[in-house]
């Protein structure tokens, strides 16, 4: 985009532009000093600066109360002409108002503009979404004023036309947030029960040394000098047990974690997807049915030339089957009846309406040379 | 879905009596087409330079087969058998559609024609189009007068692996039913369209990126023969083969299928070969043992196949309750099916059709969905593939979705 500046370059833009974010938007704190009654700190320890989202235009508590607790009037800012309400009024959070500014146009948009990836059909929206978004963001933060107003209408015609959606997104996004929330406590509690628990170990190991160091002393004195190497031996072995023993702990924790995690973000997932459609009843022929349309198959439908195989043992025991026969013989008669090559045209591995008639041909020839068999 | 009207007659035209003149031809050899025979080899002007400028000098079936070698680009190489490579290929103009070619062998003994079991796979793949049936794209010749199959690409393998792969895959009745019920389907539509697979097992079982079987390797699919023509016993792997093959039978029907349907069903439910023989006698004993001796009783006769033998200790043929034990987890309705398909006389083992019409099918529990259904679990497969990173697999699609999404501000949270 080449109506994006860096971001340095940006803030002096929003600066100069637009009569709300006029030059007037300063830091609030470099001099201490309420540009409204020119009040300083050193007078009033407590003087709190407010802003109202209207202008952006600072001014102290003292000022608010003054000018506005009998209801709207101007901002005492010279050239600004908004009508300010002692409602309005909030401290800022940061302390570069143009910072402040934008963060609340943010908010703003992304309250109405809360569609989330799983809405759209291909990332590609999704993405193009993204940029629209933010094109009309940049708008509102730091165009010119015509681009602004435009921006604010569409603005303001999206959240009308769409209520409900917004409303529903907005739902599940809590949701999701709430989700995560829980998410990230269980991991934090997680960690800090680890960390508990390595201190308790060391402590414990700590003990243990000074315990069998002592004991170690007790039975050099004694003069045993064989049983040292033993407390010694027991004193690693205790502690490759419970080494291993923590290492199981720590596996099973967390696995419980884990589980107890996935099963937060899979819920999370399962309750954005759509549910399936219920399937109807299990077809075990997949819909298909090769029942001849043009003639009927008796059972029992011969032909002389047939007879003799069907008294022949060696047919009988294999498994030949002679209905088989008659359906593909019924088949292979009837086969290219109502068979249209204009029709045809379009199925098959992409055969031309040449290469179908070919091989309808080829196929009537193989027929021919069949009965001839 | 495209349900095929063709079925390739009934001629056996890849009988070494008759020549196959060149693969040049898209059609199957079924059809003969007119100019049939003596297809010119490529002048080898034009095999140098088979571009635009040699297109002039080209007849138009070869041609065709340029315009269609074209079609696909053919990529590394996926496998190597005795009697064919597989590449992986993709469509020129859309290299996400992902294709198998599978390139096959100039054999010794086929100096003159092509094998016969490319010329069983090309003409049966190319008549079946069914979901449950691997799906023949497209065929053409390359340069030396190889023929190369395109085939539809089915990435998550076949379902001996799920069988096998006893630690890391889980599935219940429901997905058994699932499976079963797709390759019953793919037979079913065989047999009505009058092709005898011949090699049903699962490892001819592939699965699809969304989960479905698919049957594939016709390479000893035949169509039925008419009565008195005699077809060979020496098919269908060993252990999914039936008595009546192992006896000798000569003139049989699609039951010789359904026998290895029941044999991959009962794979499937106690995950490994349910009559593994290591020969053929042996496998003979084992279907005795297992199932029952075949008699003169249960199977009249029986005793006249040429190559009969029995164990001389006769098994009476198990019933449904012998069956519980192994292979309950089916239910009742289950084993009833199983037994009704390995019965051991072809002509009271049940249909392809009367299987789908079974009542097994409309009990609970209900096939599983075939997106939900089991798949190869990740590991080191899953890693080999991240690294190297095929596009057009579901998988990988879904796991970098994060990284392609343009960064939101939010400032929301800032207060």
């Amino acid at each position: 985009m080449s109506r994006r500046a860096p971001p340095g370059a940006r803030t002096a833009a929003a600066a100069s532009s637009g009569s709300t974010s006029s030059s007037a938007l300063a830091a609030i704190n470099t001099e201490d000093m309420c540009p409204v009654c020119k009040t300083i700190r050193y007078l009033n320890k407590d003087m709190e600066f407010l802003i109202n989202p209207e202008c952006y235009h600072s001014m102290c508590s003292n000022c608010v109360n003054r000018l506005f607790n009998d209801g709207p009037n101007q901002c005492p800012y010279a050239g600004c002409h908004r009508t300010l309400r002692r409602k309005g009024f909030r401290s800022a959070f940061f302390g570069d108002l143009a910072v402040e500014r934008e963060v609340d146009i943010r908010r703003r948009v992304a309250a109405v503009f809360n569609q989330v990836e799983d809405d759209f059909e291909t990332l590609r929206d999704y993405n193009n979404y993204l940029q629209m978004v933010e094109d009309l963001t940049f708008d509102l933060v730091s165009g010119t004023d015509a681009q602004r107003r435009a921006a604010e209408a569409t603005l303001q015609q999206w959240e009308a036309e769409h209520k409900a959606d917004i409303e529903r997104n907005r739902k599940a996004g809590k949701e999701a947030d709430e989700q995560s929330r829980r998410r990230l406590a269980a991991e934090r509690e997680a960690a800090r029960q680890r960390r508990f628990e390595a201190l308790r170990e060391a402590e414990e190991e700590k003990r243990e040394r000074a315990r069998s160091r002592e004991e170690e002393l007790d039975s050099l004195a004694q003069g045993e000098a064989g049983a040292a190497g033993g407390a010694q031996r027991v004193q690693l072995k205790k502690r490759g047990q419970a080494a291993a023993s923590r290492a199981v702990e720590a596996a099973v924790k967390s696995d419980v974690a884990a589980a107890d995690v996935g099963r937060l973000s899979i819920r999370g997932l399962k309750e954005k997807k759509k549910a399936p459609p219920p399937d109807g009843p299990y077809d075990p022929f997949g819909g298909l049915d090769f029942m001849p349309s043009r003639y009927k198959l008796r059972p029992g439908l011969t032909h002389p030339g047939v007879e003799k195989y069907k008294v022949d043992p060696a047919h009988i025991t294999g498994g030949y089957n002679f209905d088989e026969y008659a359906a593909r013989a019924m088949f292979e008669a009837f086969a290219g009846l109502g068979v249209f090559i204009e029709d045809e045209k379009e199925v098959g591995i992409g055969l031309s309406a040449g290469e179908v008639a070919t091989m309808s041909a080829g196929i009537a020839a193989v027929g021919d040379k069949m009965e001839l068999d | 879905m495209a349900v095929s009207p063709l079925v390739a007659p009934t001629s056996d035209a890849f009988k070494p009596s008759r020549p196959i003149s060149s693969p040049f031809k898209r059609q199957t050899s079924a059809v003969p087409s007119s100019n049939g025979n003596g297809t010119p080899r490529y002048p080898p002007a034009a095999r140098s330079a088979p571009g635009d400028g040699a297109a002039m000098t080209l007849d138009p079936i070869e041609q065709l087969n340029e315009d269609e070698k074209r079609k696909y680009v053919k990529g590394k190489k996926l496998g190597e058998g005795t009697y064919a490579n597989v590449y992986l290929g993709h469509v020129r103009h859309d290299p996400s559609t992902l294709v198998a070619i599978k390139k096959i062998k100039v054999q010794q003994q086929y100096q003159d024609g092509m094998a016969p079991d490319a010329v069983r796979e090309l003409k049966y793949l190319r008549e079946l189009q069914h979901p449950n049936i691997i799906s023949l794209l497209s065929v053409f010749s390359s340069k030396d007068q190889n023929l190369n199959l395109v085939l539809e690409y089915l990435p998550l393998g076949d379902l001996e692996m799920l069988i096998r792969d006893v630690d890391r895959v889980r599935y219940g009745a429901g997905d058994i039913k699932a499976w079963m019920g797709m390759l019953t389907r793919a037979v079913w539509f065989c047999h009505d369209n009058f092709v005898l697979h011949r090699d049903i097992k699962p490892n001819n079982l592939l699965i699809a990126a969304d989960g479905e079987v698919k049957l594939a390797d016709f390479g000893l699919a035949r169509s039925f023969a008419d009565p008195g023509r005699r077809m060979t016993a020496n098919v269908i792997t060993r252990w999914y083969r039936p008595p009546e093959l192992l006896f000798g039978a000569r003139h049989y029907g699609g039951a010789v299928d359904i026998w290895s349907v029941g044999m991959v069903f009962a794979e499937l439910i106690i995950r490994a070969p349910f009559l593994a023989g290591n020969t053929e006698v042996e496998q003979i004993a084992l279907i005795c043992k297992q199932i029952g001796t075949p008699t003169e009783d249960n199977w009249p006769g029986v005793t006249q196949l040429r190559e009969y033998t029995v164990p001389s200790e006769v098994v009476p043929v198990w019933g449904k309750e012998a069956y519980m034990g192994r292979f309950g987890a089916v239910g009742a309705d289950g084993v009833d099916l199983l037994v009704r398909t390995v019965a051991l006389d072809p002509k009271k083992r049940i249909t392809a059709r009367e299987m789908l019409e079974h009542r097994w099918w409309r009990t609970d529990p209900k096939p599983t969905r075939k997106e939900d259904l089991p798949r190869k679990s990740g590991g080191e497969e899953k890693m080999g593939a991240d690294l190297k990173r095929r596009n057009g697999i579901l998988d990988d699609e879904t796991n970098n979705r994060g990284a392609k999404v343009a960064r939101k501000l939010d400032f929301g949270q800032a207060k």
